[in-house]
């Protein structure tokens, strides 16, 4: 072993060689053997998938207003913006990160690859939302330009936000200041195609978008884009190791989460992440209800952001107004999930391993009776305020709707309790043969758990659905059902005797 | 539960094995109610699987086990009498050490400051970090919290795996003042560890697997 400093060596060449000695362990033909598979991949699914995929990127007529193309323009932008923000968006693959990151080898080459293919990605999806947007909202025949330069607008927004969110990798406060910009964004996005639903905007008018716009929009767009690359390119070295180490264990798990069908990985870490930035001071466990219920609202207290969310989303549902009642009915149902999901994290940390319970002494039955509750005020407000706003933007017929809502309110706790409770997707189900090939059973039943309770909430999908007034008759069924359904699931999945959620 | 029975634990005839590796065979162990024993032993000996095991977090192949004169299982009644340290830890999203702390008092119907919880937190080293998440806090902090969390509720038997690990002197000889005021207020200590001083501190009488029949696992 020598103390002395090391050359700087070449990342090309390190990369050649790691390739060439892992394809010496692979047998001939391989990588020609998945490529074969990914392309047959691609066209059986866009074969099988062709009819949806052309509804939702080029209808054969134009079906939402100019007020919705542009609201869409902006949840585009801003998914778009926080999904490259989650992912990175510069990382590297996890071998990489920990061999050749600490290697002595040019940062700015060994990152420029992951800046290329980051743009590419980005580019892409911009692309498609562009040509979405235009297939959606201008009326036929679509004027020459627009056609084309719609989508490569939004490839250059798309690599213009890549680059902004590169930006933001490297810098806390510009990371913290963006993405609640694109929150905004978010948000103002949904309230113009909440408003677009509710008030029936005019369509755009034929010739719509002008040519001159269109064409000035994307010769400054491609300035702005360029200028943009090129000083990331040359600051690319000074992005801060442990943004890389984050994005690659980013890339990581979404791989594991995908290759593993486990979506739980995903989960745990988005949420080991959000407690990791916050600072928190130590508050009294409020004495006076039961002490998970105290703990639950300990962490509902510290979640004022989701709550925001929810409350916005309950505005939702109104974008379905003009589908089947059935449709509208199932959706407020699955929102209810959302709600009650905000304090499950302690049961999902409960059901994966039962030591804090084993250490608090509590049965399961205790446990889970006491975690209900929270959920359950929480769905129950959610689905009152959303179908209060139904019902006022005229799209339910008369009647107590709000109280429906918190009758409701036990099948979205007892749902997502059960939805909590799932923990791993179990991989060692049967899988059924189908005339399409092999199903596995244990994702799929892992999918629909917390769903299928909300089956509970029947009597309000076929009220929905058949679009009579409502009596107090039907809120009382519908309240019989939950409360009926909510205790027959805590007494079938619970024990006095055990401790274990699972 | 058999709260009158004069053992805590009764061990007889414990035999289990990972896969064709037998790691214990026909082991015997008698813990009298107020007693403090320390089993020792070099790594792989099975301690752990035997702490696992009277824990009831392990199925044994064949044998009896019995605490406080009824099988362990993983009633709420159980688990109110016994803490074990044998399993690592978890820890609740979005509550700090000192909530935890108050979550373990508050679900045993103690009062947070009657418990004494934030001289608990000075005693073991982590006041600093009450308000911390224990997530972010190192293995040793982790290691104090777990059994400050452990010490701080009611129990009548303690089964602890190596309680020594990842402290430093100080906080070694103050964990072991602890569990010898826990033997002296009549509760009972089983624990596995590889520090004699340590054992001998906490006033358990040292035990070795060699003597309780076990084979060597290597």
């Amino acid at each position: 072993m020598t103390a002395t400093a090391t050359a700087t060596v070449r990342v090309a060449g390190v990369r050649r060689w790691v390739r060439r000695t892992r394809s010496a362990h692979r047998e001939r033909g391989e990588t020609l053997g998945n490529f074969y598979f990914a392309v047959l991949f691609v066209v059986i699914v866009g074969g099988m998938l062709h009819r949806q995929l052309t509804a939702i990127f080029w209808p054969g007529t134009p079906n939402a207003s100019e007020l919705a193309g542009g609201s869409l323009t902006l949840l585009i932008t801003g998914g778009l913006y926080l999904a490259l923000r989650r992912l990175g968006p510069l990382g590297l693959s996890r071998p990489a990160a920990s061999w050749l990151l600490t290697a002595p080898v040019s940062r700015r080459r060994l990152l420029l690859p992951s800046l290329w293919l980051a743009t590419i990605g980005a580019a892409i999806a911009g692309a498609l939302g562009g040509f979405a947007i235009v297939g959606h909202v201008a009326a036929r025949p679509v004027p020459g330009p627009a056609e084309a330069l719609l989508p490569l607008i939004g490839a250059l927004l798309g690599g213009g936000l890549l680059l902004i969110a590169l930006g933001a990798q490297a810098d806390r406060w510009w990371s913290a200041w963006s993405d609640n910009a694109a929150y905004l964004v978010i948000a103002v996005g949904l309230a113009g195609l909440v408003v677009d639903s509710a008030w029936a905007a005019p369509r755009a008018p034929t010739g719509w978008p002008a040519g001159a716009v269109v064409t000035t929009a994307a010769a400054a767009l491609a300035l702005v884009v360029t200028t943009l690359f090129l000083l990331a390119v040359r600051r690319l070295a000074r992005t801060p190791n442990e943004r890389i180490l984050e994005a690659s264990k980013t890339a990581g798990t979404l791989l594991d989460s995908a290759f593993g069908i486990e979506p739980s990985f995903v989960t745990e870490m988005v949420e080991r992440r959000y407690w990791a930035r916050r600072r928190l001071r130590s508050r009294r466990l409020w004495a006076r209800v039961p002490v998970l219920v105290a703990q639950d609202l300990l962490l509902l207290r510290r979640r004022p952001r989701r709550l925001i969310w929810l409350a916005g989303a309950t505005t939702l549902p109104a974008l379905l107004t003009h589908a089947p009642g059935w449709t509208l009915g199932a959706a407020v149902l699955i929102g209810g999930l959302a709600a009650g999901g905000t304090t499950a994290a302690t049961v999902r940390t409960d059901a994966g391993n039962p030591v804090l319970l084993r250490l608090l002494g509590l049965s399961s039955r205790e446990a889970i009776t006491q975690r209900l509750w929270v959920p359950g005020v929480l769905a129950g407000l959610w689905y009152a305020a959303t179908l209060t706003l139904l019902h006022g933007l005229g799209d339910l017929p008369a009647g107590p709707w709000w109280a429906l809502g918190l009758a409701l309110g036990p099948v979205g706790a007892a749902a997502t309790l059960r939805k909590a409770r799932t923990g791993f997707v179990d991989n060692s189900l049967l899988p059924l043969d189908t005339p399409m090939g092999a199903f596995s059973t244990g994702p799929a039943l892992s999918a629909v758990a917390g769903v299928d309770i909300l089956l509970l909430g029947l009597p309000t999908v076929v009220q929905i659905a058949q679009g009579t007034p409502l009596t107090w008759t039907g809120v009382v069924v519908q309240g019989a059902v939950a409360v009926i359904g909510a205790r027959a699931y805590l007494s079938g999945t619970t024990a006095t005797d055990r401790v274990e959620l699972r | 539960m058999d709260h009158s029975a004069h053992s805590a634990i009764e061990v007889r005839g414990l035999s289990v094995s990972y896969g064709s590796t037998p790691v214990l065979v026909d082991v015997a162990l008698t813990v009298p109610v107020g007693a403090g024993v320390c089993v020792t032993g070099e790594n792989g000996i099975g301690k752990s699987t035997l702490l696992r095991c009277i824990a009831s977090l392990q199925r044994a192949d064949a044998g009896e086990i019995e605490v406080f004169g009824g099988p362990p299982g993983s009633t709420p009644e159980f688990w109110r009498a016994v803490v074990t340290t044998v399993e690592p830890p978890t820890w609740y999203p979005g509550l700090t050490t000192r909530e935890h702390a108050e979550l373990v008092c508050r679900a045993h119907g103690q009062d947070p400051v009657d418990a004494g919880i934030d001289e608990a937190l000075e005693r073991f080293g982590i006041a600093s970090h009450a308000d911390a998440i224990p997530p972010s806090m190192s293995s040793g902090q982790k290691q104090r919290l777990t059994l400050a969390l452990a010490l701080l509720r009611p129990s009548r038997l303690l089964i602890l795996d190596e309680p020594e690990q990842r402290l430093d002197p100080e906080g070694r000889a103050s964990v072991a003042a602890l569990l010898h005021a826990y033997l002296a207020d009549g509760g009972t200590v089983l624990m596995a560890s590889h520090d004699d001083a340590f054992a001998a501190a906490a006033g358990c009488t040292m035990i070795s697997m060699a003597d309780l029949h076990a084979i060597d696992a290597r």
